[in-house]
């Protein structure tokens, strides 16, 4: 009588503090995640509209991603590259991950073709065909 | 079952943890968080077709079958007639109720917003083709 007694009054006041640990581990774990994956593009870009384009479902993760501004800047992961460097680069990514690679051009709106020319060219150049280009699907719903 | 109560209650009333103030961060947490959130677009993927760089050297003679579509700075051409992106629009989508699996020739002059390239894709995207090949002029 007494064991049991003991046994429901442990049950009654669970112990929520690891529990509540492990949550607040969780959620700063994700929310650091997310931003991470946010601040390797360029804010700047604004990029074309293509209501009707396939979603993106899942991404292959090897894929490299290059952003061209409007004044034909290449730029990988937020940094400007000059040409022969950003061929370079593809190269050595094809040497590691094989030709099979896909490569998302993030380009401005207004980037004039030839820049994206340039960037589809050096791709050719190292090997890589598939080539794809980003454009946004559904604007987000803005808070403000 | 009236004792076991009785004995259960201390028990209780030692183990208790004041969880108003853990709910309030927790909610501060919460609201700090949605209101920093800026909501992500949407980004779709337009798979296009280059040629090889041995064939980029010598001229693109195109089949006649072929549906080439320009982009210039200033507007577009299908087969070679000027049309506005509505006509363009409506083109593609007859165009392609026959056939899916052809293969559509873009072509860009190097002036050309990309803007405009990518509208065309996500026209082709719209009816359901796939073989789109991108040459770019001069």
């Amino acid at each position: 009588m007494r064991r049991k007694g003991r046994t429901s009054g442990g049950e009654d006041g669970v112990n929520m503090t690891p529990m509540i640990d492990v949550v607040f581990q969780m959620i700063i774990f994700f929310v650091c995640t997310a931003d991470l994956d946010r601040k390797a593009f360029d804010e700047k870009i604004k990029l074309a509209l293509s209501p009707h384009g396939p979603a993106v479902e899942k991404k292959d993760p090897r894929t490299v991603t290059v952003e061209v501004d409007k004044r034909g800047v290449i730029k990988l992961g937020q940094v400007a590259v000059p040409y022969t460097t950003f061929v370079s680069m593809l190269r050595k990514t094809v040497a590691e991950y094989g030709q099979t690679t896909p490569v998302v051009i993030r380009a401005d709106g207004a980037t004039k073709h030839e820049d994206v020319k340039r960037v589809m060219d050096a791709c050719s150049q190292a090997g890589l065909w598939k080539v794809k280009f980003s454009a946004t699907k559904e604007k987000a719903k803005t808070v403000q | 079952m009236a004792s076991k109560r009785k004995r259960k209650k201390p028990v209780t009333e030692e183990a208790v943890i004041p969880m108003t103030p853990m709910i309030d961060v927790v909610f501060q947490l919460l609201v700090y968080f949605i209101v920093t959130m800026k909501p992500m677009d949407v980004v779709a993927h337009l798979d296009v077709f280059r040629p090889s760089p041995e064939a980029s050297q010598e001229k693109p003679d195109t089949p006649p079958k072929m549906i080439r579509i320009s982009i210039y700075a200033d507007g577009y051409t299908i087969n070679d007639k000027p049309v506005t992106p509505e006509d363009l629009d409506r083109l593609i989508m007859k165009l392609s109720s026959f056939d899916k699996n052809q293969t559509i020739l873009i072509m860009c002059t190097a002036l050309s917003p990309h803007e405009k390239l990518v509208k065309v894709l996500d026209l082709c995207a719209k009816s359901g083709l796939k073989n789109l090949s991108v040459i770019s002029t001069n």
